[in-house]
């Protein structure tokens, strides 16, 4: 037990804190669930409802038939996918060189993939139109997950270097004296112990891609355009669709809230992990 | 494994592993010359294979954020027009004095540190007063964690709609409970997001409420950290709860502060799709963050060159506080890594 819990009856008001701080931390999003079940009028009138008056589907039956927002759900996976798989893919091997090999040239990669995240998107997202255009990935899926690749890929080699970091050497060794070559040994005998690891760097690899705005806002215009950006069109191009809005964002957010109760161990250890241990 | 008879002839070739690999470099002194030979050629083929498979992801950084950086920061000392295949003119510095000579910008840099500040302090104070809260009443409430958890996995543009929508003048929502509480006299009687003195203070609410579950999360497993004993014998010296707090747990946690402070701080500092969708940088420009202004120079008064130029400002700041902080505190090179 933790020494800094309490006991006695002061439970009783902490707990209460605890039910009220939960509250409003959980108001907003059961407020934009209950507005998207509301009719489109309900949604916005004055003065507001919390409860909807009258529950219906009719929000979401909009926010779908409009042009562009199915083919926009389906651009989201597409982009997120590609991203997720193509930052695995680099990030795997580059941390497992930074680990267990601990050259000056992995401590030099490692600094320069955490300095990465620090610049601002717009300085990268400007002059990537550019070279999209020139490579011919204008508005395509794949050029916008590789724009979003450059926002997880240093996340990912961060994460993965902290997985291998965990695990001894001597499992490499061991691995080598049964014949197996390094690469061998990292495919075939550290990378399923670290499997819970890789699930966690490709969950947030692909919230990354997910959620992002600024470089498909630059990046894409008509056919490869990802949900965020129609979700902030809502406002401008439909006039003042709240309520189509709602059930959009609610379509959007839900399944990756559901996300996190099913896989909550292993998303927490991914938000804690360097920052607790470095 | 499988196949540890077949390749067993070949395993007294295979360096790697066969000597211990992690032994400290000062124990080659004791070694004979022949192991000092072949350890430094282990050592640079190691050095070899590291780097090729760091390659890859090298290269990939390389192309697509060092290369359009570069070009970023080579636009800065250039006017550039808008519009593709027009010529561009190499004007020096000009684009730095414009920048800094300009209100806008001026006005903007303070508002961004002003922004982060608010974003930090709050969810730094939120924070650990959640991470207190969960601690104190242990296990129990490992349930609740996760739903405190779930705005994190929300866009920030969800968000910063939800709670324009929320806080809008004449339907909000916030308004309307405060005013049926008692706590306003007229439902409008705050205008959020249209107020300029209070708007940057608004347009922080909805990354506050976004992320202060991140500082809770890396805060409680700090606090799962903290020795029992030096707990327990603060409390037999009669500290009380804020001692306590002040004396004994902040200072120790304080590595653990730090980090997710500053990655908070750097991305408070970079929130971008979380005002435009608010504000638009409004009313009166009073939530115009360098991210934005940046942008609105670019793409709608259409001068790439002192967007770029302020840009580079931006980035260089960034880039020197980030690196600060990460010599200063993580170290990557010594304790981590």
């Amino acid at each position: 037990m933790n020494p800094l819990e309490t006991r006695g009856k002061s439970r009783i008001i902490l707990w209460a804190l605890l039910a009220g701080a939960l509250i409003l931390y959980g108001f907003p999003f059961l407020y934009l669930l209950l507005t998207s079940f509301k009719t489109p009028l309900d949604a916005i009138a004055v003065p507001p409802t919390v409860w909807p008056e009258k529950w219906t589907l009719e929000n979401y039956v909009s926010a779908l038939s409009r042009e562009g927002v199915v083919a926009a759900l389906i651009n989201s996976v597409v982009t997120a996918v590609i991203s997720t798989a193509l930052s695995l893919v680099l990030a795997v091997p580059a941390a497992y060189a930074i680990t267990r090999f601990r050259t000056p040239s992995g401590r030099v990669f490692i600094v320069a993939a955490l300095v990465t995240r620090m610049v601002p998107t717009i300085a990268i997202g400007a002059p990537l139109v550019e070279t999209m255009r020139n490579l011919g990935l204008s508005d395509t899926s794949f050029g916008l997950a590789l724009a979003h690749t450059t926002i997880s890929l240093p996340l990912s080699i961060w994460l993965m270097a902290s997985f291998f970091e965990a695990v001894p050497d001597e499992l490499d060794e061991a691995a080598a004296m049964d014949g197996c070559s390094r690469l061998q040994a990292l495919w075939k005998v550290v990378l399923p112990v670290v499997g819970g690891g890789l699930a966690v760097t490709a969950i947030f690899a692909f919230l990354a891609s997910w959620n992002e705005f600024l470089f498909a806002l630059l990046l894409t215009s008509v056919r490869a355009q990802t949900t965020p950006v129609v979700i902030a069109n809502f406002q401008s191009q439909f006039g003042l669709d709240w309520g189509g809005m709602t059930a959009l964002a609610a379509l959007y957010s839900v399944p990756v809230i559901l996300l996190t109760l099913f896989l909550q161990r292993q998303i927490v250890a991914g938000l804690t992990l360097g920052a607790v241990k470095g | 494994m499988r196949k540890g008879s077949t390749v067993a002839s070949n395993t007294p070739q295979i360096p790697v592993g066969a000597a211990p690999a992690a032994a400290p470099m000062g124990g080659a002194g004791h070694a004979p010359a022949t192991t000092i030979r072949r350890r430094s050629r282990k050592q640079l083929s190691e050095n070899a294979f590291a780097i090729a498979l760091m390659a890859p992801a090298a290269a990939f950084l390389a192309a697509f954020v060092l290369w359009p950086m570069i070009r970023f920061v080579y636009d800065s000392f250039f006017e550039v027009s808008p519009f593709a295949g027009a010529p561009r003119i190499f004007v020096g510095f000009a684009n730095y004095a414009t920048a800094f000579a300009s209100e806008a910008f001026q006005n903007a840099a303070v508002r961004t540190v002003a922004y982060t500040l608010i974003v930090v302090i709050a969810e730094f104070v939120l924070g650990l007063a959640v991470a207190l809260l969960f601690t104190a009443l242990g296990r129990r409430s490992a349930v609740l964690r996760t739903v405190f958890m779930y705005p994190l996995m929300i866009a920030p543009v969800v968000a910063g709609l939800l709670w324009r929508f929320m806080l809008i003048d004449n339907f909000g929502i916030v308004n309307e409970l405060l005013y049926r509480w008692g706590i306003l006299s007229s439902p409008d009687q705050i205008q959020w997001l249209s107020d300029p003195d209070i708007a940057l203070f608004s347009v922080a609410i909805p990354d506050i409420w976004l992320t202060t579950s991140f500082i809770t999360l890396v805060l409680f497993a700090g606090l799962q950290n903290i020795p029992g004993d030096v707990i327990e014998a603060a409390r037999i010296d009669g500290a009380r709860y804020p001692r306590l707090l002040f004396s004994i747990i902040i200072p120790l946690l304080r590595p653990v502060i730090a980090v997710a402070l500053i990655v908070r701080g750097i991305d408070a500092a970079r929130a971008f799709d979380i005002i435009l969708i608010q504000t638009d940088g409004g009313p009166q420009g009073s939530t115009t963050t360098l991210s934005l202004l940046i942008y609105r120079t670019m793409t709608r008064f259409g001068d790439p060159g002192l967007a770029s130029a302020m840009g580079t400002v931006y980035l260089v700041v960034m880039l020197a506080v980030a690196i600060t902080a990460i010599t200063l505190i993580w170290r990557p090179g010594s304790s981590a890594r």
